[in-house]
């Protein structure tokens, strides 16, 4: 579903992404975690290509994303087709993002109306039925700035599904949370998960990782040190990055 | 009546000349509100060409606001009105001469003020828009701009007096407006004192509901939110 191949990313001197290879199959879990400044959440938009990479190849569902091969060279896509791609991909930030000039159901409407050009009283349906999804269907007429972070965040995830997209993509979806609003979040993503929907996870939720995650990637100075079940990854892990890390946080 | 030490107000003068004055505020307002609207338009073009990625509309978006800005409004007038016929062969009417003039100039200062009204909303709403599949243009349409406009309404305000205010320079490209018209009638009749007081207070009315109306629309957004 998504093939990351030898991407290498810098922000001016600084090199976040070195040679970065993974795959994601269908249906598939992958919790990323790491150190802060590890490159993962930079690893994460260039999934959706919100950063373009220097070099390599990102595929999402056997499609080239933000690049385009011309007489055996590649080049930058036009815009038009990178906005296309993302309608599959669904992106959840830390920050929420919710547009604070909307209501909640127009929030979730939106993309779908003016993207997809679906019809209003179906977007409209399509948006309701998430709200209940995530538990919010009260909050439907609500603006953004009435809701706690987790409420917001959930929002922002049925807004992200409005869009049926293939997969989502989570970065760090709990970190501005209250500690008590934590868990509303992970339950949503929880049930999406068992639904079967292809998730890559930035976060340093754990308790989440080991529960949830079908495959663990731990990620240091813009590589992919190691990745393995949870199960390796928690009880077993092999590099000394990835012990010296969890020591610190378990 | 006009002794150094018993000045007295000619009520009846100016009860006289009022409608006069009057017609020339219609002036006025008409070049206000024309040179306004370019202003707006041409602000709006400046700002979003400013903010797009794209260095050479960077560039431009820049060169005009340093050009327009940097020169005085005066000296613009001057140049569109009395040297642009002679080196060019564009010989402009009074009324447009003025509502470009003010309008162009007025543009240089909207287009910072809609600009800066536009970064100064989180970049994290862009990029929400964009990863659920939006151009940039539909999210700077639907999500980015209507974010501003409640952050716009004090400074944009604040343009729109001082654009009303700066018609009265186009009296010097022989424009009859509310200054022009005063200063006609203070001269012929010696009344300086009358004429000029009395279109003071209308400018400070015209731009008082300048004042109100902003200070509604401010209330009237923040309650959305």
């Amino acid at each position: 579903m998504i093939k990351v191949i030898d991407v290498c990313k810098s922000f001016g001197n600084l090199q976040v992404l070195k040679n970065v290879n993974l795959t994601v199959a269908p249906g598939e879990v992958v919790v990323i975690i790491g150190p802060s400044g590890s490159g993962k959440s930079t690893l994460l938009r260039c999934m959706n290509y919100l950063e373009k990479i220097d070099s390599g190849k990102i595929y999402i569902d056997g499609q080239l994303i933000g690049k385009k091969e011309v007489n055996g060279k590649l080049v930058e896509a036009p815009a038009k087709e990178v906005y296309k791609m993302r309608e599959n991909i669904g992106m959840v930030f830390q920050r929420f993002n919710l547009f604070p000039h909307m209501t909640v159901l127009n929030n979730l409407m939106e993309a779908p109306v003016l993207v997809r050009r679906m019809d209003k009283g179906a977007a409209r349906k399509l948006a309701l039925d998430l709200l209940k999804k995530v538990g919010l269907e009260e909050k439907a007429n609500a603006y953004p700035a009435h809701l706690s972070g987790g409420q917001q965040q959930r929002v922002a995830i049925a807004r992200a599904l409005a869009m049926e997209p293939k997969i989502m993509l989570f970065d760090e979806p709990t970190s501005a949370l209250d500690p008590e609003l934590v868990g509303e979040v992970l339950s949503v993503m929880k049930e999406l998960a068992r639904e079967g929907m292809t998730m890559v996870v930035v976060t340093h939720e754990m308790g989440f990782a080991r529960e949830v995650a079908d495959r663990v990637v731990f990620m240091d100075e813009g590589r992919i040190l190691e990745e393995g079940t949870p199960q390796q990854i928690f009880t077993n892990p092999q590099h000394p990055r990835t012990r010296e890390f969890l020591a610190k946080i378990l | 009546m006009s002794g150094s030490s018993g000045f007295v107000w000619d009520w009846a003068f100016t009860i006289k000349m009022l409608p006069l004055l009057i017609k020339g505020a219609g002036m006025t307002v008409l070049i206000a509100a024309c040179a306004i609207s370019l202003g707006t338009c041409i602000g709006l073009v400046i700002a979003l060409i400013k903010v797009v990625r794209n260095p050479i509309l960077n560039y431009l978006g820049g060169l005009y606001t340093w050009v327009f800005r940097g020169i005085p409004l005066l000296v613009q007038l001057f140049i569109i009105y009395y040297a642009l016929p002679g080196a060019t062969g564009i010989n402009l009417d009074p009324f447009p001469a003025a509502v470009l003039g003010i309008g162009m100039c007025g543009g240089a200062y909207i287009g910072e003020i809609i600009r800066a009204g536009i970064q100064s909303i989180d970049k994290g709403q862009m990029e929400a828009a964009l990863s659920l599949g939006m151009s940039y243009s539909q999210a700077m349409r639907r999500i980015i701009i209507p974010q501003t406009y409640r952050r716009l309404i004090p400074p944009m305000g604040n343009e729109f007096i001082t654009l009303l205010k700066d018609t009265s320079l186009v009296s010097v490209i022989t424009m009859v407006e509310l200054l022009r018209t005063a200063q006609i009638y203070a001269s012929s009749h010696f009344k300086p004192f009358e004429m000029y007081i009395t279109a003071g207070l209308i400018y400070l009315l015209l731009t008082t509901f300048f004042t109100v109306t902003f200070g509604k629309l401010e209330n009237k957004l923040a309650q959305s939110e």
